[in-house]
């Protein structure tokens, strides 16, 4: 039996094959999903906000730089090599839209950009991305075969 | 900010008032008679959101509109689907179902109860905190509950550790439930405690 280990909001997790990771609900949030397909371990994050910016206290993992920072240190410390790892991001949505009042700097895209940055820095190749639209997204990731499976209410299911 | 326990109680005050007002303008609406709990103000790390709405992937209507003027903010209104039907239906006067994801006459019919619920909210507010306080045009989603409300609360680009909101049930005879949810800015809540004397 697989074990599917439930990840919150500005929450992270790790977890070894054949655990799933899940995380329900994402709308402007992303999931960032990252693992080492020949030790098979992994983990997840579901930032909330681009940056840290520096700030004191308050939880780091709801950030993308501060939470993949964490991230990254607990699946080395399951072994991981960190030249082996992939990553897989969903979210990033808008989900309102306000006529005659278009957002300026939209939340979800400056999440996914903030996302895609902090993985390049840290020399990570993002194998898929499912970003953006309108709509919440559920993901579950199984970290021994880095398949993503993304569920939305009304527009499909699908895996990448 | 900190929030003391007597200016909890003061908060709840203004959700009951707001929240009475909203109630007894969708029981007008809907031509049923519609219950209110009594508000519960929450002062909570968003994170612990699931504690009020429950499970995060649960899909459920959610009409949201901006509070503008002297004292901003946001105010939610979530219902499950079934009960979404249930509103369109009575306003339309048809036992007929509606397909609510594409249907754009059912999507302003909600859009227009929770613009009038959040209207009559408001200008309760107003009335008894004399700060001038307009709703924005409402906006809706049917979706993931956790995906609708961090759309929401994130919106401006920050987050406070702890975000306060006022949370009130509806349910309405037969089978309407709904929740309001009233989340000042954290300006704003100085300004409505101050206008109030708390």
């Amino acid at each position: 039996m697989n074990g599917v280990i439930s990840v919150g909001m500005a929450d992270y997790k790790t977890a070894r094959s054949p655990d799933i990771l899940l995380t329900a609900g994402l709308g402007s949030c992303i999931g960032i999903c990252v693992h080492d397909p020949i030790l098979k371990v992994g983990g997840m994050a579901h930032i909330m906000l681009p940056t840290a910016n520096g700030s004191i206290g308050g939880n780091p993992a709801k950030y993308a730089d501060t939470a993949l920072e964490l991230l990254l240190k607990e699946i080395a410390a399951l072994g991981a090599i960190k030249s082996r790892l992939r990553a897989k991001i969903a979210g990033g949505a808008q989900m309102f839209s306000f006529p005659g009042k278009p957002p300026v700097l939209k939340i979800g895209d400056r999440n996914a950009e903030a996302v895609e940055h902090e993985l390049k820095k840290n020399g990570i190749p993002i194998l898929a991305a499912d970003v953006g639209g309108s709509f919440g997204r559920t993901i579950h990731f199984d970290v021994g075969t880095g398949e993503l499976r993304i569920r939305t209410i009304h527009h499909g299911e699908k895996v990448v | 900010m900190n929030v003391t326990q007597f200016q909890l109680d003061a908060l709840r005050e203004i959700g009951n008032i707001g929240s009475g007002h909203a109630a007894t303008a969708l029981s007008t609406l809907l031509q049923r008679r519609i219950e209110m709990s009594v508000p519960e103000v929450w002062a909570i790390p968003f994170e612990q959101v699931s504690a009020i709405v429950g499970q995060l992937d649960t899909t459920q209507a959610v009409v949201y509109v901006k509070v503008e003027g002297d004292a901003p903010g946001k105010a939610v209104f979530l219902f499950p689907v079934a009960s979404a039907q249930i509103v369109v239906q009575a306003l339309f006067g048809t036992d007929e179902a509606r397909d609510l994801y594409t249907d754009e006459m059912a999507q302003s019919a909600l859009k227009e109860v929770g613009n009038i619920l959040v209207s009559s909210f408001l200008i309760a507010l107003s009335q008894f905190s004399g700060i001038p306080l307009q709703p924005s045009v409402p906006a809706l989603a049917i979706d993931m509950i956790g995906a609708s409300l961090d759309a929401i609360f994130l919106e401006d680009g920050t987050l406070e550790d702890t975000v306060l909101f006022i949370d009130t049930q509806l349910s309405g005879i037969p089978e309407i439930e709904g929740q309001f949810i009233f989340l000042p800015d954290d300006g704003s809540l100085k300004k409505l405690l101050g206008a109030i004397g708390v």
